[in-house]
């Protein structure tokens, strides 16, 4: 391995996720800094009702694709943000096991796995840009930073297909890329809206505290039955 | 980066916005995705699926474009990449004002829709409210907060119109069942139930005043409406006016502890409901001493307990129900007006969606009030006119007054041909009329000596006179009295005698009654200590509640009188009659 491929999968990335953490405690400072409202009023009359259990549902909420209708009724879209997620995640720990834990990529399996998880994440990330272009409601609220965070995602996706046999003595250049690319996202995520995962815990915790106090959360779903249908 | 010069409104919005912005709303502003999973769950977007303005995510980002270019850091520095942008004229805050007040009901269906828990409907009020501050709204929201401001109710009822209207529906009631007692109380003291009520029904349907005073008759309620504040509709909800909001709420509140009731008791209004039940206490900043329910609830105890007996063949038309968005989205009140319903007819089908999932009236958020609106309004009211018809019923019932407005104009202008109807409604036409009904009198309980005997009561105030009158009473129904003159005085003794109860008075010289009370709170060893606020300034109460500690457990005004004393003190001690322990 050159150094300047050590250089980039080590120091790199760690002055990168230095920047990136740095960054997000001072959001998360500016964020506290606003005053958090309470609920005063008394607890629902559902005696089951619950902040607790509310703010719990919440949080499960990204799990739970029965909870919403819309994750209901697009459950395709629903696999789609599972599957992307999930090799976003993936692809960030590659990121640390490459120059930290190389054993764990050895197995060929492990490999084939990861290399299947990003390419079609990689699909994922093509269809929701042609969504976005060509929905027009999508289209309309889309900003440059949410065509480019999609962009450098799919691409960083694309990228990581090809690093993940690490093999260094084939050539470095997969390789480069992708620590380059990962540093690039690690620094570009806190000023764009990828960062939202920041922001989920704190927006579930307070909707599912209120929805919970007040008994709306667990959403109480009665199915529907023949007597009607309805479109919508 | 500097921001261009703005109309004197607009830099008042911009002001007041940095100003209204809590965490949970800047969670909401700054965590959006646009993954438009939000798009669907609007009916307005549903029956308008050219038109993407209607997008939730959309809507909402007219609100965070500003929030960006002011407050959000990328957006400052970057406004093109996240389309941030300032609001700057007249003209935008007019067009700002068509979105929020015209394209959406706040109905909080997309809120829930939204995997970030990005809550819409909260800045879109927010967005009203500061809209509302800089005096741009629909005609039709001024008008009517207005009236709620300046008459006491939203519907400019003037005060001898709704106690005439009392008066007759009084006397109609007494003809009905024969009987003096069967009256509507109005101002009744230590009445277990005061009942609230929309201006809707005084003006337009006072039947179902009647149906409620029947039930409570039938029932042997001891019940009275308030002869102010009786007005438990609040258009602060809609235009998200927080301080119309506050002061509807507190007018509301203090009848009911004027009045000494037990509980307030609001009849069927969505956003009545959540706005007393619910927003009321944040919108003042404290809670209140007593229980507030709906009437639905009322009813269905009355029901279980026997109080009242119905017979469900007298319903016998096919009905379905519309859940208001307030109470089951905001509130989640939905099983109890199920239940009750079960109990009322004998054709109950379900609506679908439903529960918190159930599409808006489409009247919802003030909307019946903003007639600029009324096109697009019915135009999106086709997904309500479906879901309707789909269910096959000929009635519809509701437990909210704007829904019951909202889906006649939806049945109107789609010809669908149903009735709306109420749960009062259909629960006073069960009714099954006793021969001889029971109804509440006047007992002269035996006085019974010494019945607060065992009970240690400190009494706090800076006159003399007031401290022997407050100890003389206390001490001839057996407490044992301890008295301080000032403030100091009074939190030694608490914490030395940890008395059962504390009457303070709030203004005395040096630690002011305000100051002893939350130390009092603040100090684990005497915090629970129950404190009876006394005062010949009703208006200090406010700093009272205001202060981050629980609030008292009662208070009095000034000048005090024997009755009064002791009835608060007895209820303060959980003294359920006045001769013994509860």
């Amino acid at each position: 391995m050159s150094e300047t491929l050590r250089f980039v999968s080590d120091d790199l990335q760690l002055m990168a996720l230095g920047f990136m953490a740095l960054v997000y405690i001072l959001r998360i400072r500016w964020l506290l800094k606003f005053k958090a409202s309470g609920d005063r009023q008394a607890r629902s009359e559902n005696r089951s009702a619950s902040s607790f259990k509310g703010v719990v549902y919440s949080w499960a909420n990204v799990a739970m694709p029965w909870s919403m209708e819309s994750t209901r009724h697009m459950s395709f879209f629903y696999i789609q943000f599972v599957v992307f997620h999930v090799a976003v995640a993936a692809n960030i720990g590659m990121s640390f096991v490459i120059p930290y834990a190389p054993g764990l990529m050895k197995p060929v399996i492990v490999v084939r796995l990861l290399q299947i998880l990003f390419a079609a994440a990689c699909a994922i990330g093509c269809y929701r840009m042609y969504r976005r272009l060509s929905n027009p409601a999508m289209r309309l609220i889309s900003t440059p930073d949410d065509f480019f965070s999609l962009a450098l995602l799919t691409l960083w996706l694309f990228a990581s297909l090809f690093a993940a046999p690490n093999r260094p003595d084939l050539g470095e250049g997969p390789l480069m890329v992708y620590f380059i690319m990962t540093a690039f996202f690690l620094v570009y995520v806190p000023f764009s809206k990828i960062s939202h995962y920041l922001y989920y815990p704190f927006t579930r915790f307070y909707f599912g505290r209120t929805m919970g106090h007040r008994g709306i959360y667990p959403i109480k779903r009665v199915p529907q039955t023949k007597n009607a249908a309805v479109k919508g | 980066m500097a921001v261009s010069a703005r109309s004197h409104k607009a830099e008042k919005f911009v002001e007041r916005l940095r100003k209204k912005l809590n965490r949970q709303m800047v969670g909401s502003l700054a965590g959006c995705v646009h993954c438009g999973m939000c798009t669907n769950s609007c009916h307005y977007v549903l029956a308008n699926p050219d038109d993407p303005t209607y997008a939730p995510a959309y809507k909402a980002d007219q609100i965070r474009k500003i929030f960006k270019r002011n407050i959000d850091w990328t957006g400052r520095i970057f406004p093109w990449w996240v389309h941030a942008e300032d609001i700057r004229t007249d003209e935008d805050l007019a067009a700002l004002k068509d979105i929020v007040f015209g394209k959406c009901t706040n109905c909080r269906r997309c809120s829930l829709n939204c995997p970030m828990g990005v809550d819409f409907a909260t800045l879109n009020r927010m967005a009203r409210g500061l809209l509302v501050s800089v005096g741009v709204m629909p005609e039709g929201v001024a008008v009517v907060s207005k009236d709620q401001w300046e008459v006491g109710n939203q519907m400019g009822v003037l005060p001898q119109d709704y106690l005439e209207t009392l008066e007759w529906l009084s006397d109609e009631l007494e003809t009905e069942f024969k009987d003096t007692a069967a009256r509507i109380p109005i101002d009744k003291m230590d009445a277990n139930i005061v009942y609230a009520i929309n201006p809707r029904e005084i003006k337009y349907d006072p039947r179902t005043i009647t149906d409620a005073a029947r039930i409570f008759y039938i029932a042997g309620e001891n019940w009275t409406m308030p002869s102010e504040g009786w007005d438990m509709t609040n258009f602060g909800l809609f235009s998200g006016d927080d301080e119309l909001g506050g002061a509807v709420a507190q007018r509301v509140y203090e009848k009911v502890i004027e009045l000494r009731g037990e509980k307030l008791v609001l009849s069927e209004c969505g956003h009545g409901y959540r706005s007393t039940r619910c927003e009321g206490p944040n919108w003042l900043g404290y809670g209140v001493p007593f229980v507030i329910e709906s009437s639905v609830l009322t009813m269905l105890r009355y029901i279980k307990e026997g109080r009242i007996r119905v017979d469900k063949e007298k319903n016998r038309a096919t009905v379905t129900f519309h859940d208001s968005c307030n109470n089951a989205r905001s509130c989640g009140f939905y099983e109890e007006p199920r239940e009750l319903l079960n109990l009322l007819v004998t054709d109950f089908r379900e609506m679908y969606p439903n529960r918190a999932e159930n599409f808006c009236c489409t009247g919802g958020g003030g909307a019946m009030s903003m007639s600029e609106y009324t096109p697009q309004r019915l135009k999106s009211a086709i997904i309500k006119a479906d879901q309707l018809k789909a269910t096959g019923a000929k009635t519809v019932v509701t437990s909210c007054h704007n829904c019951v407005d909202g889906l006649t104009d939806v049945i109107r202008h789609y010809k669908l041909g149903m009735k709306v109807t109420q749960l009062v409604n259909l629960t006073a036409n069960a009714l099954v009329i006793p021969e001889r009904v029971v109804v509440p009198v006047e007992v002269q309980i035996p006085f019974v000596t010494m019945p607060l005997q065992g009970f240690k009561i400190l009494v706090v105030d800076d006159e003399p006179d007031i401290l022997t009158f407050l100890a003389a009473v206390l001490e001839d129904q057996g407490a044992t009295v301890i008295q301080a003159a000032d403030g100091e005085q009074a939190l030694a003794l608490t914490i030395q005698e940890k008395p059962d109860l504390v009457t303070l008075d709030l203004s005395m010289p040096g630690r002011n009654g305000g100051y002893v009370f939350e130390e009092i709170r603040n100090n684990p060893e005497i915090a629970s200590t129950k404190v009876c606020i006394i005062t010949g300034k009703p208006e200090l109460r406010r700093l009272i509640y205001e202060r981050p500690v629980t609030p008292p457990d009662g208070y009095l005004d000034k000048p005090i009188n024997e009755e009064s004393l002791l009835t608060n003190v007895r209820m303060i001690l959980e003294l359920k009659h006045p001769h013994g322990h509860a």
